[in-house]
């Protein structure tokens, strides 16, 4: 077996060296593949890296790893070990020393496992994967890996439109992994038994499995000749200034690129349409009772308890809200459950309760008090993002905040009624007041607030209906006290801005972005607005999300982009002292492309580059909604009446519940 | 329930009766490369893993109670830290070794441990001295001869300032072993402590020794001592 040494001198050398060396509880350590291995130098079980495009504490702190890991490995024929991104000081040492990436549970060097696993969380961690193939000695690109190369697969919510990142992975998986990673598996595991070496034969077996996409096997075609002027509506866009005032900045058409006009299949075969796969029945999928507990301080340092899929509100610009339909509920007795034992098993303090809107949770009282009542004594608690506020949710926060209290959050998304109505926010200025006066007479005095700048229609009243919001709520605080005669403490309002970014399968698909002025002067405005002692303005960095929204909606001529990008030392773009957009654009134009080109308005019947992926959701439904946002026109959340989105063809949830 | 008034009942709570175990524990491999902070989490979640009637401080973010003789650095290996655990109610020592054994990650392990009666003076205080082992390449021919010197300058960093001080007389003894391993004697605890990194600098600057080879160094910490040098014995 090869095995990676790395010096204890080496590993002092480096920051944090725990994230180098495994040994934490709960890790699989199969001691019937490792023997064979270290006999023979090969197994004749499925081994599977499964690699995390980030550092180990924030991988670590990802639930779908740990499912995964512990679904692979709950098979025998398979044995599932973890790689995760070095940081740049050991990048260095393992280049100068020609040490390959590893996994943590036997040190074996990427290049010897059947199966490369990556999962991919957000887009920023694109150059990532790239480094980690390099440094395991994987050839980058599908089409130059050789028979004894591993196959090199992907999954996660940003897969969906993985065209830009499509030349490195052999294969992809569309949907939930712990759904069809073992299929993956098993036809790895005959095509091992086989002892045949055709990788083409592989690919071919892989798809046949239904949700899997090989990218290798279609080819994209563009336009060649074009002028940039017609695909773009806003021609100029107009950006008002504080002083009423507006400045105009000229779109130049000059660098929009050709559009993709289809994507063709090379291999007879496969699929025309990929449709996703899901669990239909959540209650019996595996749920990692024994999670791995880290040895060393991660991001998120707690246990998780994953509560229902999917979201019943279909926000437009929410991609999860539209890709993870339709809500499937797992019930409140599996999940106490599983909650009691995940917290024996860990000995964690701390339980997560996870979904996108736990509020939503139809069994969450039971679930809540289940916990809490077996907790009682232990010192364990509860943490619950995502709830909407009302009594209820006071009250539990009170309950579980016992041990810990942090502030209120709400994400209004945007300023005024008219625009989280073109959202379909279905929040309310009344909600947020009257849960907020709950709130303040209970004693909270800490809110945080949640919103996007830049979402489709939005004007500059928009904008200062932030600031009114905020300075409203503040005014709340005053009164509320003041009228109960509580003792005033100086409240904590944080008004939090971040850049919206147009996603692939939601009906602000086609929308464009706004340009950097665009935001650079919203944030100013807010700025200027948001001057109370008791009131905290904090927003995001702009330039990285110009370059999210490039990767989102990019094709296939990303694939060089990324690989001249890493070429050029461009990794970890998801951290701020990283990230290099000057560069980024640089070799955007020398390869023709521009923000504009994947910032532009898409027009609602041009070819885009992700839609042979189906999601369920369909695009009528998705255009019907788009121009339901521009008649400001809401539509009903799936529980109080189905819209018929299409995702009920998966013929499971939400889509089939009594209303 | 306001939030002030159920902070007030909280602080408010009366004494809690605690039930010591002091255990002496070894750590190597993989778990030595993790901070002192990570060190506790470890121990802790081993022990509520194991189920044991651990004590929790009182108050608005209740931590258990547990005290340990001296932090351990990044990297250092121990033969002979000590941990002190408040539990709720008395248990057995050879059962809380057992039990926290088998929950503990490998490379860390309990070697025993002893009941005690709630502590007047907290483990913490009571370090005084501590032996290391240090194998590096030739350190045994060059580290012993430190000691001839009256007095060892060096710097070090307090509240982000760079300051120069004597560390001779945190030196209480230097052994060669042979060629490539000496024991060492300091001064430890929270007055007086003497890290090994410090004191291989010290080698290096004062002696030659060469840096790569101290930077290549494994550091192992043998023993721990209460009482006043000389007259120190082990804590337990
Ligand atoms: S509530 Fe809206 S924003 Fe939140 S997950 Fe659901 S659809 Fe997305
Ligand atoms: S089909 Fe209806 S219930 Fe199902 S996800 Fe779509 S809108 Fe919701």
């Amino acid at each position: 077996m090869n095995k990676v040494n790395i010096s204890h001198k080496d590993l002092m050398s480096v920051e944090s060296p725990g994230r180098y060396v495994g040994g934490e509880p709960n890790q699989c350590i199969k001691e019937y593949v490792i023997n064979q291995l270290e006999q023979n130098g090969t197994c004749k079980e499925v081994r599977t890296a499964f690699c995390f495009p980030d550092i180990y504490e924030i991988g670590m702190s990802n639930l779908a790893m740990q499912i995964l890991y512990n679904v692979i490995n709950s098979e025998e024929y398979n044995y599932c070990e973890r790689a995760f991104t070095p940081w740049h000081d050991m990048i260095k040492l393992m280049r100068e020393k020609n040490i390959p990436l590893f996994t943590l549970e036997t040190g074996s060097p990427l290049s010897d496992f059947d199966i490369v696993a990556f999962t991919l969380g957000y887009e920023m961690c694109y150059t990532n994967v790239l480094l980690m193939m390099d440094l395991g000695n994987i050839p980058l690109k599908s089409t130059d890996r050789k028979e004894n190369d591993p196959v090199v697969i992907c999954g996660g919510p940003v897969a969906y439109n993985i065209e830009p990142m499509c030349d490195f992975f052999d294969a992809v998986l569309m949907g939930e992994g712990e759904e069809m990673i073992l299929e993956v598996t098993q036809a790895v595991k005959r095509y091992k038994d086989s002892g045949k070496r055709n990788r083409h034969e592989l690919l071919l077996e892989l798809s046949k499995i239904s949700g899997v996409y090989i990218p290798s096997f279609y080819k994209a075609e563009f336009e060649d000749n074009y002028s940039g002027k017609e695909y773009f509506v806003d021609a100029v866009r107009i950006v008002k200034n504080e002083d009423g005032t507006v400045s105009e900045y000229p779109v130049e058409f000059s660098k929009i690129a050709p559009r993709q006009t289809g994507l063709i299949k090379t291999e007879a075969s496969a699929p025309d349409i990929i449709t996703k796969r899901i669990i239909s029945d959540l209650d019996n999928a595996l749920y990692p009772e024994n999670p791995i507990v880290p040895n060393m301080g991660i991001v998120h340092d707690r246990a998780y308890l994953e509560v229902f899929r999917g979201c019943i509100r279909g926000c437009r610009f929410c991609q999860a809200g539209f890709i993870y339909r339709p809500v499937r509920e797992k019930s409140a007795e599996t999940l106490c459950r599983q909650g009691i034992a995940i917290e024996h098993n860990t000995g964690y303090d701390e339980l997560g309760i996870l979904s996108l809107s736990s509020s939503d949770y139809t069994g969450l009282k039971e679930l809540t008090d289940g916990l809490l009542d077996a907790f009682e004594g232990r010192h364990s608690s509860l943490s619950l993002p995502s709830l909407r506020i009302d009594n209820f949710a006071l009250d539990l926060m009170e309950k579980v905040s016992s041990t810990r209290k942090t502030g209120l959050t709400f994400a209004p998304e945007a300023g005024t009624q008219r625009l989280r109505d073109v959202i379909n926010k279905g929040i309310t200025e009344e909600d947020i007041m009257s849960s907020l006066k709950l709130a303040f007479s209970g004693g909270w005095g800490t809110v945080k607030l949640y919103f996007m700048l830049g979402l489709p229609t939005e004007t500059m009243e928009d904008v200062e209906g932030i600031a009114d919001l905020a300075k409203k709520i503040e005014k709340l605080y005053f009164d509320t006290v003041h009228e109960l005669g509580i003792k005033a403490r100086k409240p904590e309002i944080t008004v939090s801005t971040s850049m919206y970014i147009p996603k692939p399968f939601t009906p602000f698909q086609w929308e464009r972005q706004n340009c950097k002025e665009e935001f650079l002067k919203k944030q100013a405005f807010l700025k200027s607005r948001l001057k109370s002692k008791n009131i905290k303005y904090s927003w995001h960095d702009v330039e990285s999300s110009l370059w999210e929204v490039v990767l989102a909606r990019g094709d296939r001529r990303l694939n060089q982009v990324l690989l001249e990008g890493y070429k050029a030392g461009l990794v970890f773009d998801a951290w701020d002292d990283s990230f290099n957009f000057a560069k980024w654009t640089e070799i955007l134009l020398k390869n023709g492309l521009s923000w504009e080109t994947y910032a532009r308005e898409y027009s609602t019947d041009e070819v885009l580059p992700w839609q042979h992926i189906n999601v369920g959701v369909r695009k009528d439904f998705l255009i019907s909604e788009k121009n339901k946002a521009y008649s400001e026109t809401v539509t009903p959340n799936c529980r109080e009446k189905c819209s018929a989105c299409g995702a009920n063809c998966f013929k499971v949830g939400e889509c089939y519940a009594s209303r | 329930m306001l939030q002030d008034e159920r902070a007030r009942l909280m602080t408010t709570q009366k004494h809690q009766q605690q039930y010591i175990q002091r255990a002496v524990f070894e750590r190597k491999g993989a778990t030595s490369y993790i901070g002192h902070l990570d060190l506790m989490r470890v121990f802790e979640r081993a022990i509520r893993r194991a189920e044991l009637p651990i004590l929790y401080t009182q108050g608005y973010n209740p931590r258990p109670i547990m005290v340990f003789a001296l932090p351990l650095g990044v990297g250092v290996n121990t033969e002979g830290d000590y941990v002190d655990v408040a539990m709720s109610v008395p248990i057995n020592s050879e059962e809380f070794v057992e039990k926290v054994n088998y929950m503990l990650p490998a490379g860390v392990k309990i070697l025993k441990a002893i009941s005690l009666p709630e502590q007047k003076d907290s483990l913490m205080s009571l370090v005084t001295a501590a032996d290391y082992r240090i194998n590096a390449k030739s350190i045994g021919d060059v580290a012993p001869d430190i000691l001839k010197f009256d007095s060892i300058m060096t710097t070090k960093k307090s509240k982000g300032k760079e300051i120069s001080v004597d560390i001779r007389n945190l030196i209480y003894d230097v052994r060669r072993i042979n060629e490539d391993e000496i024991t060492l004697k300091v001064a430890a605890g929270s007055s007086n402590n003497l890290r090994p990194d410090v004191f291989l600098r010290a080698v290096c600057e004062k002696m030659c020794y060469s840096v790569e080879n101290s930077s290549n160094s494994d550091i192992c910490r043998t023993a721990l001592y209460k009482g006043e040098y000389p007259k120190i014995e082990l804590i337990m």
